[in-house]
C-alpha cells in the first residue's frame, strides 16, 4: 500500500463517529463516542487498512476518564480513536476479540484506572498485587495512598 | 486436565525481573498461559506526573536497565516535539550513536542468554565478553556502563572528543571480526540448528494478528520498524535497512538480531565517521505548552510507546508507557499453544524479555492426584535430554 | 574476646571464607544490577576463580544479594527466602535503591526501605555498581565474616539504641 493517508479520505469514512482532525503529519483524530468506538475500529481495520494496535492509552483529565486508542498499518499513518467516559460508573465495550493484544492492555487499565471493559474474559489482576484494597485506583488522580490501609507486602516490625 | 503452575523463584544466573506465568497443560503440551506481572510494578508513571522535566530523565532511564537510553530518548524527543524545538545534528547523532550502541550491547546479551537457555555456555562467555568492548565504548563516552544518562530536554549533556571517536573506531573494528564468527555459527552449528528450528513458529498472519512487535514480528516477515515508520533523531540522513526474516520460529529470531547486529554497527561506524560539527543543545522554555504526543521508539526488543500529555506547566500531566514485552506477550501465550513443556525455557527467551522468567514448576496431574515440583534447572535438564535422546 | 576453635571448626571456617557461594535475589529492580553481577561471572572479571559461585538456591548460599528496592509484592518473598538461609549469613544491599530507594524512594508500591524487611550487613554504592565493586563489597562481607568468628558471634555489631544520660536535680533545680 502507499505511505500515507489523506485526511479526506480518512473523513469521509470516519465522519460519522465524530470530529476528525490531523494534529500531526502522521497522525489523525478522531473523537468519538463509547457506543461507538467498537464500529469505528472495525471500520478502521476494514476500510482504513488498519491491523495493528499500538497501544491504548488511559488517562484522568479531572473531570472525565480518557481512553485513546492507537492504531496503524501499512500505510505508516497512525490513527487515534478517543473516547471520555464518566467517573462514576466507567465502562466500555471491550476489543479484544478484534485485536487480540487488546485483552493485556485492557487488564492493566482497570487495575489501574478502574474502567470495566464488558466482555473482556480475562479481566483480573495484572499489575497490581493480589492483597491490594478494591476500589482503589492509583493512577487516577484523586487517589492518595491511605496510611490506615494494607496494601500488601508485610506487616512492618523494626528487626 | 492437570495443571502446571509455574510459581515466582529468583534462582538463576542469568534471571532479570521476576514474572510470575500460569502454563495450564495437558500432559505435556501446554493448552493456556496466564500473566502476572506484579512483582516490580514501581509506580513510575504516577511518579513522573511530580517531577519536572529535568529530574524525570533519571526516573525513565531506570525503567530499564538494558533499554535505558530507549525511554529517555522517547520521552525527551516527545517533549522536544510539543514544544516546537529542532535539537541541533550533532545532538541527533551523538543519541543515535548512544542508541545503536546500547542495542548492540542488548542482543549480545540476548544472544548469550539464549545459548544458556539451550545448555550452550561456550557461547555465553563468548558474547558477554565481546559486550564488554561495548561497555568499555559507552563508559568513555557517558560515564557509566548502564544508564548513561545523555538525555535531557534540548539534546545531549555530554559531547565527544576525538580521542573517544578514535578509540570507539578500533573498538568497532575487532567487533565486527567476532560478528562474522557469531553469523558464521548461526548458519552452520548443528546445535543451534536443531534446537532453535521449528520452536515457536509464527506465521506473518499471526504476528499481525497477535500484535507483536519488534524481532519477534520481523523474523515471520512483518516489517514494522519505528525506525523507518516514524524516522527520529539522525535515521533519515544514515543509510540503513530493516532486517526481516521468514523463518518465523526462535531461529529465525536469531537470525534477525544477529542481522541488526551488523547494521547498528555500520550505523555506528557511519556517525562516528561523519559527526557534524555545532552545539550540543538548545535552550529550552522551562514549561511545556498543551499538547498531546505519541512518542514511538524502536527499542532493541521492540517498539515502545510513550503517551505524553502536557498542560502548561514544567510537569507532565500524563505519561503512559507501553513497553515492547506486554506487547509480546500475547504473541508468547498463543505461540506456546501445543508446544511442548521442554520448550518453554527457549520460547520465552526467544522474545528477550525484560521482565525474567521463573524458576519452579509443579505439575499436578489430576487423574492420579500425584503432585511433583520440577525447578527450572531440572526443565532445561529435561529438554537438554529430550533432545540428546533424539539426535 | 576471642572464642577458642577446635581444629574441625578452624577448617570449615577457612573453607567458609575461601569459597562464599551467593544467592541473588530481585526484589523490583529495573534489571541493571542483576546484569552487572552476571558480568562478575563472565571471562572479563571472572569471580569464579576465587571460589565465588553464583546459587539458585537459597540454601546452598552464604551471602544474599539484593538488588532493587522492594515492592510490597515482593516483601513476603524476601522475608521467606531469608529464612531459609543457613547461618552464618550476610546480605549485600546494592545499588543507590539497596541503600534509600534511589530514584524510586516515597513511591506508592514500594517499602520504606530494605532494612525495614531484612537486616543488611553490607552497602554498595552506585547506580548500578561497577562489577569491581560488586567484588569489594563481596570480600568486605569476608573480613566481617573473620571479625564475627573471632567475636563468637554477630552480636558485638549490633547497634545499641541511644540512651540519654541521666539528669541530675539538686533540691529543685533542673541541669541539662
Amino acid at each position: 500500500m502507499t505511505k500515507g493517508l489523506m485526511l479526506d479520505f480518512v473523513t469521509d469514512r470516519m465522519k460519522e463517529f465524530g470530529t476528525v482532525e490531523q494534529v500531526r503529519s502522521n497522525r489523525i483524530r478522531i473523537v468519538t463516542t463509547m457506543d461507538k468506538v467498537r464500529d469505528a475500529i472495525k471500520r478502521s481495520q476494514e476500510q482504513l487498512g488498519c491491523d495493528r494496535l499500538i497501544t491504548i492509552s488511559a488517562a484522568d483529565n479531572g473531570r472525565t476518564l480518557e481512553l485513546i486508542y492507537h492504531l496503524t498499518g501499512p500505510h505508516r499513518m497512525v490513527i487515534s480513536l478517543a473516547i471520555e467516559l464518566p467517573r462514576d460508573v466507567p465502562e466500555t465495550p471491550t476489543i479484544s476479540d478484534i485485536f487480540l493484544s487488546a485483552g493485556v492492555y485492557e487488564r492493566q487499565i482497570h487495575d489501574l484506572f478502574g474502567i470495566f471493559f464488558k466482555g473482556n474474559p480475562n479481566l483480573k489482576k495484572i499489575i497490581l498485587n493480589e492483597d491490594w484494597p478494591e476500589n482503589e485506583y492509583p493512577l487516577r488522580k484523586d487517589w492518595k495512598p491511605d496510611p490506615g490501609k494494607f496494601y500488601g507486602g508485610i506487616k512492618v516490625e523494626r528487626i | 486436565m492437570p495443571e502446571v503452575v509455574v510459581p515466582i523463584g529468583p534462582h538463576h544466573p542469568a534471571l532479570k525481573e521476576p514474572v510470575n506465568f500460569k502454563v495450564i497443560a495437558d500432559g505435556e503440551k501446554i493448552v493456556r498461559l496466564e500473566l502476572d506481572i506484579s512483582y516490580n510494578h514501581r509506580g513510575i508513571e504516577k511518579a513522573a506526573e511530580q517531577r519536572d522535566f529535568i529530574r524525570v530523565l533519571p526516573l525513565l532511564e531506570r525503567v530499564c536497565g538494558i533499554c535505558s537510553h530507549s525511554h529517555s530518548t522517547a520521552f525527551a524527543k516527545g517533549i522536544e516535539e510539543i514544544m516546537h524545538l529542532e535539537i541541533p545534528p550533532r545532538a541527533q547523532y551523538i543519541r543515535t550513536i548512544i542508541a545503536e550502541l546500547e542495542r548492540m550491547h542488548s542482543h549480545l546479551l540476548w544472544l548469550g542468554v539464549a545459548a544458556h537457555e539451550i545448555g550452550f555456555n561456550t557461547l555465553f562467555m563468548w558474547t558477554w565478553r565481546d559486550r564488554e568492548a561495548v561497555q568499555d565504548t559507552l563508559e568513555e563516552m557517558s560515564g557509566n556502563r548502564v544508564h548513561y544518562g545523555m538525555n535531557e530536554v534540548g539534546g545531549v549533556r555530554r559531547d565527544l572528543t576525538p580521542e573517544q571517536v578514535n578509540a570507539a573506531l578500533v573498538r568497532l573494528s575487532h567487533l565486527e571480526e567476532r560478528i562474522k564468527k557469531y553469523v558464521d555459527m548461526v548458519n552452520n552449528q548443528e546445535t543451534l540448528l536443531l534446537r532453535f528450528r521449528g520452536i515457536g513458529k509464527m506465521s506473518k498472519e499471526e504476528a499481525l494478528k497477535y500484535g507483536a512487535v519488534g524481532p519477534t514480528a520481523r523474523a515471520s516477515g512483518v516489517d514494522y520498524d519505528a525506525r523507518s515508520d516514524d524516522p527520529y533523531i539522525a535515521y533519515k540522513e544514515v543509510p540503513w535497512r530493516v532486517v526481516t526474516d521468514t523463518h518465523g520460529d526462535v531461529y529465525g529470531r536469531t537470525c534477525v538480531r544477529i542481522g541488526e547486529l551488523g547494521e547498528s554497527l555500520k550505523i555506528v561506524r557511519y556517525c562516528l565517521e561523519h559527526l557534524p560539527e555545532g552545539p550540543i543543545r538548545v535552550t529550552t522554555p522551562k514549561a511545556a505548552p498543551k499538547g498531546e504526543i505519541l512518542s514511538r521508539y524502536e527499542a532493541p526488543r521492540g517498539e515502545v510507546a510513550h503517551f505524553i500529555r502536557t498542560n502548561g506547566t514544567d510537569k507532565v500531566e500524563r505519561l503512559d508507557i507501553r513497553t515492547p514485552t506486554l506487547a509480546n506477550w500475547t504473541s508468547v501465550a498463543m505461540c506456546l499453544v501445543n508446544q511442548n513443556l521442554a520448550d518453554i525455557p527457549v520460547i520465552v527467551a526467544a522474545i528477550d524479555p525484560c521482565l525474567s522468567c521463573t524458576s519452579r514448576i509443579a505439575v499436578v496431574n489430576n487423574h492420579t492426584g500425584r503432585a511433583g515440583i520440577i525447578t527450572l534447572d531440572e526443565l532445561r535438564r529435561r529438554s537438554r535430554a529430550r533432545y540428546q535422546r533424539l539426535e | 574476646m576471642t572464642v577458642p576453635l577446635t581444629c574441625s571448626q578452624r577448617l570449615v571456617n577457612w573453607a567458609r571464607v575461601k569459597s562464599p557461594w551467593v544467592t541473588i535475589f530481585n526484589t523490583g529492580a529495573c534489571n541493571a544490577c542483576d546484569i552487572e553481577i552476571i558480568a562478575c561471572l563472565m571471562p572479563r572479571f571472572d569471580v569464579e576463580r576465587f571460589g565465588i559461585l553464583a546459587k539458585g538456591s537459597p540454601r546452598h548460599a552464604d551471602i544474599m544479594i539484593i538488588t532493587g528496592h522492594v515492592t510490597l509484592k515482593q516483601a513476603s518473598r524476601l522475608r521467606r527466602v531469608w529464612e531459609q538461609i543457613p547461618e552464618p549469613k550476610y546480605v549485600i544491599a546494592m545499588g543507590a535503591c539497596g541503600a534509600s530507594g534511589g530514584v524510586f524512594h516515597g513511591l506508592y508500591n514500594m517499602v520504606e526501605n530494605v532494612d525495614s524487611v531484612i537486616p543488611v550487613d553490607v552497602y554498595v554504592a552506585g547506580c548500578p555498581p561497577r562489577p569491581d565493586e560488586i567484588i569489594n563489597a563481596v570480600v568486605t562481607c569476608l573480613n566481617l565474616l573473620k571479625e564475627d568468628i573471632a567475636h563468637g558471634g554477630k552480636e558485638w555489631r549490633q547497634k545499641k539504641a541511644f540512651e540519654f544520660p541521666a539528669k541530675e536535680t539538686i533540691a529543685g533545680e533542673v541541669s541539662v
